[in-house]
């Protein structure tokens, strides 16, 4: 996303994946509703986009295939002293 | 209890006159006061412990054990014999083994060579049984409830979708494939820390303790699993140790367990943030969010957002077209009104005029009539005056007023008037008219005469 395109963004980031989730039901119900008003309607149209987009890029993520690793083997590589360059 | 150690030895000593020393007792030889310690232990109430049994090994007579639970551990000796006649099968008393055993405090006193050593001499031991393991959980679990340790991690948020999870199982068991198989079903496919540990032993309960520390340390941990699969509470012993479960419930990361099958119930399971009964249903609670699902659900509100956002737009846009065209046909409905009303009242006026007429007609003629019936009153009089003068007039003109003033017409014999000397003379005979009568004459022609 470009500096434009932040500045025309009208939500911030979601905390987490179930905060943007509870704030898209809440869009989803007023737009149900058809109490909003058009410029309403667009404006909330655009967070749901972002907020789809947001738990999607969520979901990617682990969406990956499932990564094993070992706390022993962690904790020897924060141990180590790191490599000559 | 009687005398302590140090009273009888200062009893003997003051019988061999040696003196004590101005602050304290003896000095006393070690010989006689360890055998004097060995009497006192062996004075004291026998009694039962239960704990786990750490660290056997035996000698040709004597079996050797720890027991010990989590606030501490007795050395204990058995002789065999005792031991053979506890009936305890081959092997049953081993590392990790919750035992009850019965006996009191000794002490050997050693010897020239041999080193002494405090033990408590079991002279029975048998297998805790589910119901003293039992009593011992309750306890426990009635003092952590009552500290407030139950609540600690449950008060702690879940994420929804954690992306990295640690997990603290046994290295070689079927519950790590049980999680892997529960989070892959979930569509999961974040990272496992694994961090392995004894689940039955008496180093289980603080190796436990130690990984989950390690891992709740690591900040891409959002959510620990403690899991291990099904045995007898004396197995699972170790999940209800006491220094590993105010560990759990002081940490800051969300802990999970599932321990043993759905009837088992260790005191983790309490302090923990979610007790589950298998580790596929700890992995549905470490991971509460079925990505499968959440992706249909979330193509489904892009789809419904998109809807929305169009769907405004087109009512919208169909709404002004109906307003745009809304002055045309509020004017075409003006104009069909105004049309109507002037039809409306054209007609009205029409019968208006009609009525108006026909009144006026009504009126008219009765207006007339009257008019015609005065004007006729007068007409009348004027008339009759008129005759009135006329026929004064015509009387003034009347021959007979003439008459009456002396004068007389002559006429013919027919009775026409002779208005001339020639037609008089003319005539054989004629008449003269007086007023009171006529008189017949005979003209005198000249000649005649």
């Amino acid at each position: 996303m470009d500096a434009s395109e932040q500045s025309q963004s009208v939500t911030a980031k979601p905390d987490s994946y179930e905060a943007a989730v509870e704030r898209l039901e809440e869009i989803i119900d007023r737009l149900d509703s058809g109490q909003a008003g058009l410029r309403e309607t667009l404006d909330l149209c655009k967070e749901g986009k972002e907020l789809v987009g947001y738990c999607a890029a969520e979901l990617d993520e682990v969406g990956e295939g499932l990564k094993e690793l070992n706390l022993d083997a962690l904790a020897a590589r924060l141990d180590s002293p790191p490599e000559a360059a | 209890m009687g005398q302590t150690v140090e009273e009888s030895l200062n009893q003997e000593a003051s019988a061999q006159g040696t003196s004590a020393g101005p602050q304290l007792p003896g000095p006393f030889a070690v010989g006689r006061y360890a055998r004097k310690l060995q009497e006192e232990m062996r004075k004291r109430a026998r009694v039962q412990l239960i704990g786990e049994v750490t660290g056997v090994s035996r000698s040709k007579v004597q079996a050797y054990f720890e027991l010990r639970d989590g606030e501490g551990a007795v050395p204990c000796a058995i002789w065999l014999n005792d031991l053979e006649k506890a009936g305890l099968s081959d092997g049953a008393l081993r590392d990790g083994a919750e035992v009850v055993i019965s006996g009191g405090p000794d002490y050997y006193p050693g010897g020239g060579q041999a080193s002494p050593s405090f033990s408590f001499r079991a002279t029975h031991v048998r297998l805790a049984g589910e119901g003293d393991l039992i009593a011992r959980l309750e306890a426990l679990r009635k003092q952590l409830r009552a500290e407030g340790l139950f609540e600690l991690q449950k008060q702690l948020a879940r994420p929804l979708l954690p992306k990295t999870i640690g997990v603290v199982t046994a290295e070689r068991g079927a519950a790590r494939r049980d999680l892997l198989a529960g989070l892959e079903r979930r569509g999961w496919g974040g990272s496992v820390v694994w961090a392995f540990a004894p689940v039955q032993d008496r180093h289980a309960a603080p190796a436990i303790g130690l990984a989950l520390q390690d891992l709740a340390a690591r900040p891409e941990v959002e959510a620990i699993v403690v899991t291990r699969g099904g045995g007898s509470l004396a197995d699972l012993w170790a999940f209800c140790d006491e220094t590993l479960c105010r560990t759990v419930a002081m940490l800051r990361v969300p802990v999970v367990s599932a321990v043993g099958h759905e009837r088992d119930s260790t005191l983790i399971d309490d302090v923990a943030a979610v007790a589950c009964s298998t580790p596929t249903h700890a992995a549905e609670a470490a991971v509460p969010l079925d990505c499968l699902a959440a992706r249909g659900s979330l193509e489904r509100c892009a789809l419904a957002l998109r809807r929305a956002g169009e769907g405004a737009i087109d009512a919208r846009s169909r709404h002004l077209g109906a307003l745009a065209r809304g002055p045309a046909r509020a004017l075409q409905r003006q104009r069909s009104d105004l049309n109507q009303k002037i039809r409306e009242i054209r007609a009205a006026t029409e019968r208006g005029v009609a009525d108006r007429a026909s009144f006026q007609r009504r009126i008219g003629t009765v207006v007339l009539e009257r008019a015609r019936r005065r004007a006729l009153g007068a007409d009348m009089e004027r008339r009759r005056e008129g005759l009135k003068r006329a026929a004064v007039a015509l009387r003034a003109h009347e021959p007979e007023r003439t008459l009456e003033r002396g004068y007389a017409l002559v006429e013919g014999e027919g009775g026409e008037p002779l208005t001339s000397a020639a037609e008089a003379g003319a005539a054989e005979r004629i008449s003269l008219r007086f007023s009171d009568g006529r008189v017949r004459a005979k003209p005198e022609r000249d000649g005649e005469a």
